[in-house]
């Protein structure tokens, strides 16, 4: 193999994690195998952070997280499981007892997808289904909404 | 004071008379159940969970009762061909402070490339250029370390392609040339053994082992043939056979159980901190 220490060691963590090809002269299966225990360390990871996310997914937690995972370098569990979660509600797929776990750290954080989540200053609503959860002072209220009878 | 004068003192005379023997890794899932074993001299921390304004309440009070708390550092980078982040290198500093810890570790490995997180441990090339690397990032940290730094070699999935040293060769010279203490885990050198096809003790008998700083002792799984050091498993009887062999060559001051996840019942854990008292010959802490 060529090239400096950096970019070699570049070149294996793009390999491990973000979907590139084994450099030359690895041993391709174990690589792999490497590959696939990092995937699931990353996952467990993500569940700790997200439970109900990881729940509401249930035995589909794994393939799913594997799947959004697996061309995406980590940045952390807990925006890997906040972009996840985002993209499921994009695609309207996000279960629906995760959505109160993803409304409480919406109106607990500012988080723009691309820097680090912040803590919110002010107070902040946001409305999943059935209940409003209301940040205020850092402390969270989820306020069931009365359903109109009839 | 008189405690911090008395571990001094033991660091200074550097003689091996403090030992600790059977410890385990603090985590705040089994937090009450370290609390509570009776014998219970020395635990490890995770550095990075570490708050640098202060350790969690329960384990100030383990440090404030007298167990000595050791800072194991996992974000570091040690082997990154960059030059180990200073915010990263003073926080370590800070938390080994805080803890009053007789030592601190982290492992000669590398864990972000390119500014990429992998997320775990990886294995250096064992090349003379990677040797360099180490050495330069474990100086930049114990310039700002008040404590001894002890360096653990890990479980490796793969092997470089270019390996110019074999692993001992590579380890003496990193431990020769920093000064550094060992952290020896008892599981890697298992793990990588049996994954690679070679003798454990043949490793155990060309490492430096008076250098020995403490012993982790962790357990494993295999799938698909291949031996993962998992720390959610229970230590393989193979792990606590080769902690005998090792006492037998040279008996280590401490030796630490890692458990991370998948937490069993107490008396489980109680039986493999006992399993590992009686490989070692040290008392039992439970």
């Amino acid at each position: 193999m060529t090239g400096s220490l950096a970019d070699r060691q570049a070149a294996l963590v793009a390999t491990l994690v973000a979907g590139a090809p084994v450099p030359p002269g690895f041993d391709d299966r174990l690589v792999g195998v490497a590959r696939a225990a990092l995937l699931r360390k990353r996952a467990g990871e993500t569940a700790r952070q997200w439970p109900m996310l990881a729940a509401g997914l249930g035995h589909r937690w794994f393939p799913v997280f594997a799947g959004w995972a697996t061309s995406r370098p980590t940045r952390g569990s807990l925006r890997d499981g906040w972009d996840l979660a985002r993209g499921l509600v994009a695609k309207g797929q996000l279960p629906t007892v995760a959505a109160e776990e993803l409304a409480v750290r919406e109106a607990s954080w500012r988080y723009d997808g691309s820097t680090a989540p912040r803590r919110r200053r002010w107070p902040a609503v946001r409305r999943v289904d059935g209940a409003l959860v209301c940040q205020v002072a850092g402390r969270i209220r989820v306020v069931p909404l009365r359903r109109r009878r009839g | 004071m008189r405690r911090r004068l008395r571990r001094g003192l033991r660091r200074m005379t550097g003689d091996g008379a403090t030992t600790y023997g059977v410890g385990i890794g603090w985590r705040p899932e089994i937090s009450g159940f370290v609390a509570d074993l009776p014998g219970l001299r020395f635990v490890e921390v995770i550095a990075e969970s570490v708050a640098s304004t202060g350790p969690p309440p329960a384990l100030a009070e383990l440090r404030d009762r007298g167990v000595a708390v050791v800072p194991h550092g996992v974000r570091l980078s040690l082997g990154g061909a960059e030059p180990v982040e200073p915010d990263r290198v003073r926080h370590f500093a800070q938390v080994a402070r805080l803890l009053d810890a007789p030592l601190a570790s982290e492992h000669i490995a590398f864990v972000r490339a390119g500014g990429v997180e992998a997320g775990h441990l990886l294995p250096l090339p064992r090349t003379r250029e990677a040797v360099d690397a180490v050495v330069a990032n474990v100086r930049r940290v114990q310039a700002e370390l008040t404590v001894p730094l002890a360096l653990e070699p890990i479980a490796a999935l793969f092997d470089w392609p270019d390996d110019e040293l074999d692993e001992a060769q590579f380890l003496t010279e990193i431990l020769d040339r920093t000064g550094a203490l060992l952290l020896l885990d008892i599981a890697n050198v298992y793990a990588n053994a049996r994954n690679r096809g070679s003798d454990p003790l043949a490793l155990l008998d060309r490492l430096p082992l008076d250098r020995i700083g403490y012993v982790h002792v962790a357990g494993g799984a295999a799938h698909d043939g291949i031996y993962h050091d998992t720390h959610t498993d229970p230590v393989p009887d193979a792990v606590l056979d080769l902690v005998t062999d090792l006492c037998a060559r040279h008996r280590p001051p401490a030796l630490l159980l890692e458990r991370d996840g998948h937490y069993p019942e107490a008396a489980a854990l109680r039986g493999e901190l006992d399993a590992i008292a009686e490989a070692s010959g040290y008392p039992a802490i439970t």
